[in-house]
């Protein structure tokens, strides 16, 4: 049981994952980063562009493990705990940071925006849980591991 | 490849992430992160740490790997999948260093630039190296 359950987990939350990957594309244009980067240094700009981008980079590459690799990331191993420990933290950090780090003051109120923000707090959740029960199983903490 | 001499590689990789961890602390002060940052709004400001911690975490994590269980990733497929995601990862930093940042910049910085870019140079072509070694 639990074995189909976090496969389709596994299964939701890449594609949730891709979906995040393609509005990631319209972010800067809802948050208005041009304008408000205008009146930065060219290196802040830069270093801000740069920065993001990577972070973007890594979560294709967390939609891809999660949806091409998904039998590896249940495998039971070492690596697969490490990597799916580590997307667990990493989530848990976001979901953090969305309760108790960004001030959404600033972010104009509308209809869409507060759903979009409702839409991605419920995501980090629910990658937390399938990323935490993949850790516990590739640890043998969960019942019915086939190792 | 020789494997024993690619783990030495990834353990070299681990060092130099373990130098770019230390760089991104001592930049932040030295380029006025903070002072820069100042008249910006509060997203902007809360969105560019942000984004710097997790590549600071994600080069923890890499570092962690390289330096305690270099093995993982050249044992099987999915630890290739890593490497090669690691090769793109910093074989694009190089790309991003010479195309994008400020010319005149790299050039007042000229002694970092190329530090920074044999570095990452270095790191694309390890992780270029751990992909394919069987």
């Amino acid at each position: 049981m639990i074995t189909e359950l976090l496969d389709l987990g596994l299964m939701v939350s890449g594609i949730s994952l891709a979906l995040l990957c393609l509005a990631s594309f319209w972010i800067p244009k809802i948050l208005g980063w041009k304008e408000k980067l205008a009146g930065l240094t060219p290196l802040m700009r830069e270093l801000f562009w740069t920065y993001s981008f990577y972070v973007f980079v890594s979560h294709i590459f967390f939609t891809v493990l999660t949806l091409g690799f998904s039998d590896w990331l249940m495998s039971g191993t070492p690596a697969a705990a490490v990597m799916s420990g580590f997307m667990c933290l990493w989530w848990m950090v976001r979901l953090y940071l969305q309760f108790f780090g960004f001030d959404f003051e600033e972010v104009v109120k509308t209809r869409f925006n507060t759903l979009a923000k409702n839409t991605l707090t419920l995501l980090f959740i629910g990658l937390v849980i399938v990323f935490g029960t993949a850790l516990a199983w590739n640890l043998g903490w969960v019942e019915g591991v086939g190792r | 490849m020789n494997a024993e001499l690619m783990l030495w590689l990834l353990r070299l990789a681990g060092l130099m992430c373990v130098g770019l961890i230390v760089a991104n602390f001592v930049a932040a002060p030295r380029m006025g992160y903070a002072r820069n940052l100042e008249k910006a709004d509060a997203i902007v400001r809360q969105i560019f740490f942000v984004h710097c911690g997790y590549i600071v975490f994600l080069i923890s994590g890499l570092a962690v790997l390289c330096l305690g269980w270099p093995e993982l990733l050249v044992s099987d497929l999915m630890g290739r999948v890593v490497c090669f995601f690691f090769a793109v990862f910093w074989g694009s930093r190089v790309v991003v260093q010479l195309t994008y940042y400020n010319p005149e910049l790299r050039k007042k910085e000229r002694f970092w630039d190329l530090f920074f870019l044999g570095v990452f140079f270095a790191l694309a072509a390890i992780f270029t190296m751990g992909g394919f070694v069987e």
